[in-house]
């Protein structure tokens, strides 16, 4: 009996910190497409932003929800102080330049699908029920990092240069964010939850996008075995960091504190 | 940056169904152009989406002609 209660909790606080992870990483990826709707290289890009930006946030919302059995969703969206937001560390400050947003869209959007697919045959039904709808909406988010890394790639050497290193940038984070093989990821996949965590997951990842590096030139095997000095993996990112003041103030949505309904 | 080229966008609701032309997107290449027209008309639930570029539509015929004629008449 206590065998049971105790497995029961190891995985039920496993699943609600990952769903955090995801709900936190997707507002935020969310809020970046958002910040380029206007202001895109062209039109038809803006729109693609603005689509991503809607489907992330529904994800977002789905997510959140799946938290209110345990904890004040209306907290987690509204009343949050930075150091508590669980979002991959690369989101924590606005893109300096469409270089950045690309390497985003191509790699962030991939390693948050690569880890939803971790969880199609989930042992926790709520996110079983939803994952397979999250994957199919966003199939076409890295298609357009993609499309936009390769055009950046071919388009001359100073293009080819800003894109590969903010593809290299990028990916060291991306690739850290799947955590090393703790206690956590453990659980995780012992109590069914995920198919596997941890540097399983990354190693998927790492040969998901492997195309694209081996376009730019960048090498995948040196993020293969991150430094995990400083990293808090329940919040899966470098302990003590958090996004910036702006960013804060935008995700909690701070300047229309006086419209929230109960 | 290379140029753009129109590509002509047709989907359908439902299998079987004819394809409607639905509208255009610019884009530099096939693959943009895929991701462009899937988000800029994603406001439907399509069966199935397929793009164009607008110089590959091979003209079968067209009345210009006969219609200028008669408008001339």
């Amino acid at each position: 009996m206590s065998q049971t209660a105790t497995t029961t909790t190891v995985r039920e606080t496993a699943v609600h910190d990952l769903i955090l992870v995801l709900a936190d990483s997707k507002r935020l990826l969310g809020m970046r497409y958002a910040e380029w709707i206007l202001g895109a290289p062209e039109l038809e890009t803006g729109i693609a932003c603005a689509s991503m930006a809607q489907d992330e946030w529904g994800h977002g919302r789905l997510l959140y929800a799946l938290l209110k059995e345990v904890t004040d969703v209306d907290r987690l969206e509204h009343g949050r102080e930075a150091h508590e937001y669980r979002n991959i560390e690369v989101l924590d400050h606005a893109p300096a330049d469409w270089f950045d947003v690309v390497a985003i869209n191509a790699l962030v959007d991939q390693a948050l699908t690569v880890q939803l697919e971790a969880l199609t045959d989930s042992s926790y039904a709520p996110l079983k029920q939803r994952v397979a709808k999250l994957i199919e909406e966003e199939r076409f988010h890295s298609a357009h990092g993609v499309a936009w890394l390769k055009r950046l790639a071919a388009a001359g050497d100073e293009s080819r240069d800003r894109i590969r290193n903010a593809v290299t940038q990028t990916l060291a984070v991306t690739a850290r964010w799947f955590g090393p093989d703790s206690d956590d990821a453990r659980a995780l996949v012992e109590t069914g939850v995920a198919a596997a965590a941890g540097s399983a997951l990354r190693q998927r990842y790492l040969d998901r996008v492997q195309p694209l590096l081996h376009l730019l030139g960048v090498d995948a095997a040196a993020c293969a075995n991150p430094d995990f000095a400083g990293f808090d993996p329940v919040a899966r990112r470098t302990a003590g960091s958090a996004p910036d003041a702006a960013t804060i103030t935008r995700i909690r949505g701070d300047k229309n504190r006086m419209f929230l309904m109960d | 940056m290379q140029s753009r080229s129109v590509y002509e966008v047709f989907a359908r609701k439902n299998r079987g169904e004819p394809l409607r032309h639905i509208g255009t997107v610019s884009a530099p290449d096939d693959e943009l152009a895929r991701v462009y027209a899937f988000s800029t008309y994603d406001e439907e639930k399509w069966f199935d989406m397929f793009v164009t570029p607008r110089d590959r539509l091979v003209e079968v015929f067209n009345r210009r002609d006969v219609i200028a004629a008669q408008e001339g008449a």
